[in-house]
């Protein structure tokens, strides 16, 4: 004999199952908008694109795609960014994937050496316009010289600074590390405002922002011991010394930054056109410009941006149709607007009067042709995080700069052997 | 000490299977193919550039050699047993007394009690990014709070700095844990009959006596089982440590579940992160091992 | 020594004031989240910081409920799969904590260490086997998944912790219900169970809450973001470029306010099975 009470229970516990296989199974069901007839391929397309402007953008392009053609239909879907990766790789492992992804640009080496995307030089090579690309976005794309997808935007990193506290104190926004050097301790007023802050966390992001210090020297970026490398990361360390530079860089992130300069704790940031409108929203009061990040003995930045990816083994030449797509000068002009990046060509970029205009994205176009890709690499993350072990035990001063690199390039050169 | 299998001890023995496998099987069934596979993964080379390959090369200890040639690897081990044995202090002493104190009877002890719980309840990742941003150096409130009654002159670099980082995650896994901590060994206190403390007042026993003499020992298996699984929690910890310092700065935080974690999703070194996991599990395994070891037979046999 | 003879007002008093202050610091950051949710994202960066909003900026909570995104759908996510994962593991659980504790039977402590052996790899390693488990059962995507997942998170903590309960409560009432021609079941249905109710309650509401904070899981393993749990949510105010600290307050308020609500609520039947537990000799 059962208790009343537990057989109610068992029954909701049933109900309730029930209702959860039906209740999914019609869900699927419905899930696609269009009640177009079956003809048309589906394929969908996975991103991380987190901002609402940039999500309607994405859905906006895959809507003028279906609206172009009959043949395929594409749906987005948005997965966070820190999801991304462990979904490409369980997908990988458990062979669900969806047909098109797309990746930070860094990524791409490692994601195409583990065979998710589809080699597409044969399709890459075959476009009119392949050498319009700008050289450091299309170098993301390859891996052993072979392409496995397309640039979908770019941006890079420049010296944000604030008008008024240059204005102040006399100065003009500096061009080189001997200038960056005195402007930021003049700025620096103890316990109020920084000459420069730089997001320096121990990830991805913080090897995206110390990049440019090492290539300006003429380093690359598999060369932090070498001597130029030193000096770079020298350099900054010197700035956190001597005081133009807090030391709680190590655990900010680029929002952080901008957080910074409007709230005016500190004169200079290094950071990206993505930070633009929020900078407005936050502060429309303040007076800010960009220059070109200050070079040692060349002009650098670090790339910025993602790629489109056709994964490997599914609807394969559908996918490419809808990259293709994208590459249109209106439609490309469009969505990068709305992301707030420049598009990765050069034909369409110095066309494109929003951009070479404006007083602020112009400076990021002409920064540009300085930005170096990642790599690409297949293992950069490892080379990554040898960098960003490096620049945090210089910061925190666990480890001198010249005896930080050095370690580091130890590992880098056993990681590339 | 050996038992006779009577058909009455047989008999009761079924009865106690009935009750006890639905919820094994539920148990291996799901978790037990995943220990398998790490198990297995840990011997094979799988990583960015092997995942594509059809058969993963077996290669046997290498990745738990390379992974201990890691100094990264014993800074990860320490730090996870510092973090933990910490953290378990802290809640534990102070979970204990706040069940001790919110078990007698005034007016706010209910509803407190009831307040309390609301930092078990927030999500870890909240949490994380909600004293990721009180510990901030300039402008966090915890250093404002601390400089406006003149307790510190000087900001503290809470989670930029290696000498505090890690106290900086204690005490916060510690805020979240007390509550845990807290309602278990209520629970254990409502248990312990009151006809005890009457007859030892009778006895003339004050108050110390009659914690160490009674509260504690009934309640030793409630301490037991809390504190052996706030010790496998805490040691898995991985949201927490990973959105506040991300294992920083430089590998002051650094534990093995973000290191895991790092091998096999940044860097893609798949084997080598159910390498370290499995170095997490065996420790794990041996401490619930001492675990076993302290229930008393009594309890098992019962 | 001079007895101190406080009567039982003052007695009173002092035991609250010191409980009021105790909670006070330990709820400080929850006042700091609830009192930043209000305030807009330039104000939370000020210094020095503000204690009152400036603005009372309303905004943060009421965006969070239009739109596709609209809290409410993951609400309904969220409260469906953490109740289906609590009955499940109460309904495993239970059984299990009582049949440990009570019976004779061999093998119990490698039983004990089974299940002490489930909770030992990280969620994060475990996600690829069992996706690979679920793709192999056809449960993607399905609602089913987290919450299977979620029960082997509750399972094994509510066993060991009833287990500890069952052991702790007087045997002589079964040995009775026995003689009185009761199976092992019913005994157990009718005797141990109204019996043990705090101890049940106590532990589905941690199953409850388990399955109700779980993130990795419920994101892993459905991929149709309107089937996704509040908890995911996080990830529209933590972006690729960063964090909008004053939404995602809200955003923790509005998670963690349900599970507040249900624990008040279910805190005057704990209080009165507590009580009469111990009262009853």
């Amino acid at each position: 004999m059962i208790k009343k009470k537990t057989l109610l229970a068992c029954s909701i516990a049933a109900i309730m199952t029930i209702s959860l296989f039906s209740g999914c199974g019609s869900k699927a069901s419905t899930d696609s908008t269009n009640t177009t007839s079956t003809e048309k391929t589906k394929i969908t397309l996975w991103h991380y694109f987190d901002g609402q402007q940039q999500q309607k953008a994405m859905e906006n392009l895959a809507k003028k795609f279906n609206e172009s053609q009959e043949k395929t239909e594409v749906s987005v879907e948005f997965v966070p960014r820190a999801e991304l990766t462990k979904q490409f790789t369980i997908g990988l492992v458990a062979d669900k994937l969806p047909d098109m992804g797309l990746v930070d640009n860094p990524d791409m080496a490692s994601f195409s050496a583990m065979g998710l995307f589809a080699d597409i030089t044969g399709k890459v090579n075959s476009l009119e316009y392949k050498e319009q690309f700008f050289p450091g976005p299309l170098a993301s794309c390859q891996l052993d010289g072979k392409y496995y997808g397309l640039p979908l935007g770019s941006n890079d990193l420049a010296l944000f600074y604030n008008k008024d506290m240059f204005t102040k104190a006399g100065v003009e926004p500096p061009t080189t590390y001997a200038q960056l050097k005195t402007v930021a301790k003049k700025l620096t007023v103890e316990g109020t405002t920084y000459g420069l802050a730089i997001a320096a966390p121990k990830n991805e992001e913080g090897t995206f922002q110390f990049l440019p210090w090492l290539l300006s020297t003429g380093a690359k970026y598999n060369e932090i011991g070498s001597d130029a490398g030193i000096s770079g990361l020298k350099y900054l360390t010197d700035l956190i010394k001597d005081g133009s530079m807090s030391k709680e860089v190590i655990n900010w992130t680029q929002n952080d930054l901008e957080k910074q300069f409007v709230t005016n704790k500190a004169a200079m940031i290094i950071d990206g056109p993505w930070i633009n409108s929020t900078i407005k929203t936050d502060a429309p009061n303040l007076n800010w410009g960009v220059v070109k990040i200050p070079k040692d003995k060349v002009y650098a930045s670090t790339l910025g941006g993602e790629n489109w990816g056709v994964i490997k083994g599914q609807h394969e030449d559908e996918a490419w149709e809808f990259i293709k797509f994208s590459q249109t000068e209106d439609i490309m002009n469009e969505y990068c607007a709305e992301f707030g990046y420049i598009p990765s060509r050069k034909d369409i970029a110095e066309k494109n009067e929003k951009i070479t205009k404006d007083p602020i994205m112009s400076v990021f176009l002409d920064e540009l042709q300085y930005a170096m890709p990642r790599g690409p690499h297949a293992k950069w993350p490892q080379i990554s995080d040898a960098m960003s072990t490096a620049f945090q035990e210089s910061f925190t001063n666990a480890k001198t700069p010249d005896r930080a690199a050095k370690d580091a390039q130890i590992k880098i050169d056993s990681i590339l052997k | 000490m050996k038992i006779k299998h009577t058909s009455e001890f047989l008999r009761e023995e079924r009865e106690g299977y009935i009750f006890v496998l639905p919820a094994l099987i539920f148990m291996l069934a799901f978790v037990g193919y995943p220990i398998i596979y790490n198990f297995i993964l840990s011997f094979r080379d799988v990583s960015v550039m092997t995942i594509s390959q059809e058969v993963k090369p077996f290669i046997g200890l290498k990745n738990y050699i390379e992974v201990f040639k890691d100094p990264t690897m014993k800074i990860s081990i320490w730090n996870t047993f510092v973090f933990t044995i910490g953290s378990i202090s802290i809640q534990f002493v102070i979970g204990l007394a706040l069940a001790l104190f919110l078990n007698l009877k005034f007016k706010f002890a209910q509803p407190i009690r009831g307040l309390m719980v609301v930092s078990y309840l927030i999500p870890m990742t909240v949490t994380a990014l909600l004293f990721k941003f009180m510990y901030s150096t300039s402008g966090g409130i915890i250093n404002e709070l601390l400089m406006s009654v003149h307790l510190i002159s000087k900001p503290i670099g809470w989670i930029i700095s290696g000498n505090t980082s890690m106290l900086s995650v204690i005490l916060t896994n510690s805020w979240v844990g007390i509550p845990f901590n807290m309602l278990l060994l209520t629970t254990g206190l409502s248990n312990i009959s009151y006809t005890l403390y009457e007859a030892a007042q009778v006895d003339g026993a004050n108050v110390i006596q009659r914690f160490f003499r009674i509260t504690l020992p009934e309640l030793k298996p409630a301490i037991l089982s809390v504190l052996v699984l706030g010790f496998i929690y805490t040691f898995k910890v991985f949201d927490l440590v990973f959105v506040m310092t991300n294992g920083g700065p430089v590998n002051s935080t650094e534990l093995m579940s973000t290191f895991a974690y790092k091998l096999s999703f940044t860097q893609f070194s798949f084997s080598k992160g159910a390498t370290v996991a499995n170095v997490l599990f065996a420790i794990l395994f041996c401490v619930s091992l001492g675990y076993l070891g302290l229930i008393k037979d009594e309890e098992v046999i019962g | 020594m001079k007895k101190r003879v406080f009567n039982e007002k003052q007695k009173n008093i002092i035991l609250c004031s010191i409980a009021v202050v105790m909670a006070c610091i330990m709820l400080f950051p929850i006042y700091w989240i609830v009192v930043s949710s209000f305030k807009t994202n330039a104000e939370i960066f000020a210094s020095p910081p503000t204690f009152i909003p400036k603005v009372f900026t309303f905004s943060n909570y009421t965006e969070q409920f239009v739109g596709k995104n609209s809290i409410l759908i993951a609400f309904g996510n969220s409260c469906k799969i953490a109740t289906s994962s609590m009955v499940l593991s109460c309904l495993l659980a239970v059984p299990a904590g009582y049949g440990l504790a009570r019976f004779k039977m061999r093998g119990k402590k490698i039983f004990i260490i089974s299940f002490l052996v489930t909770q030992m790899l990280p969620v994060t390693l475990i996600l690829t086997p069992m996706f690979l488990v679920y793709k192999n059962l056809q449960l993607l995507d399905n609602s089913l998944a987290p919450i299977l997942s979620d029960s082997t998170i509750a399972v094994p903590f509510v066993v060991l912790i009833l287990r500890t309960y069952f052991l702790a409560l007087p045997k002589e009432l079964e040995d009775a219900a026995k003689i009185d021609g009761c199976t092992t079941f019913t005994s157990f249905t009718r005797i141990m169970l109204p019996l043990s109710y705090p101890g049940i309650i106590m532990t589905a509401a941690f199953s409850f809450l388990f399955a109700w904070g779980d993130l990795a899981y419920s994101l892993t393993f459905l991929s149709t973001p309107a089937k996704r749990t509040m908890t995911a949510g996080i990830y529209n105010f933590m972006g690729q470029y960063g964090i909008q600290w004053n939404k995602i307050m809200a955003y923790g308020v509005l998670l963690v306010l349900p599970v507040v609500l249900i624990f008040i609520f279910l805190q005057k039947y704990i209080i009165g099975g507590l009580t009469n537990g111990a009262v009853k000799g």
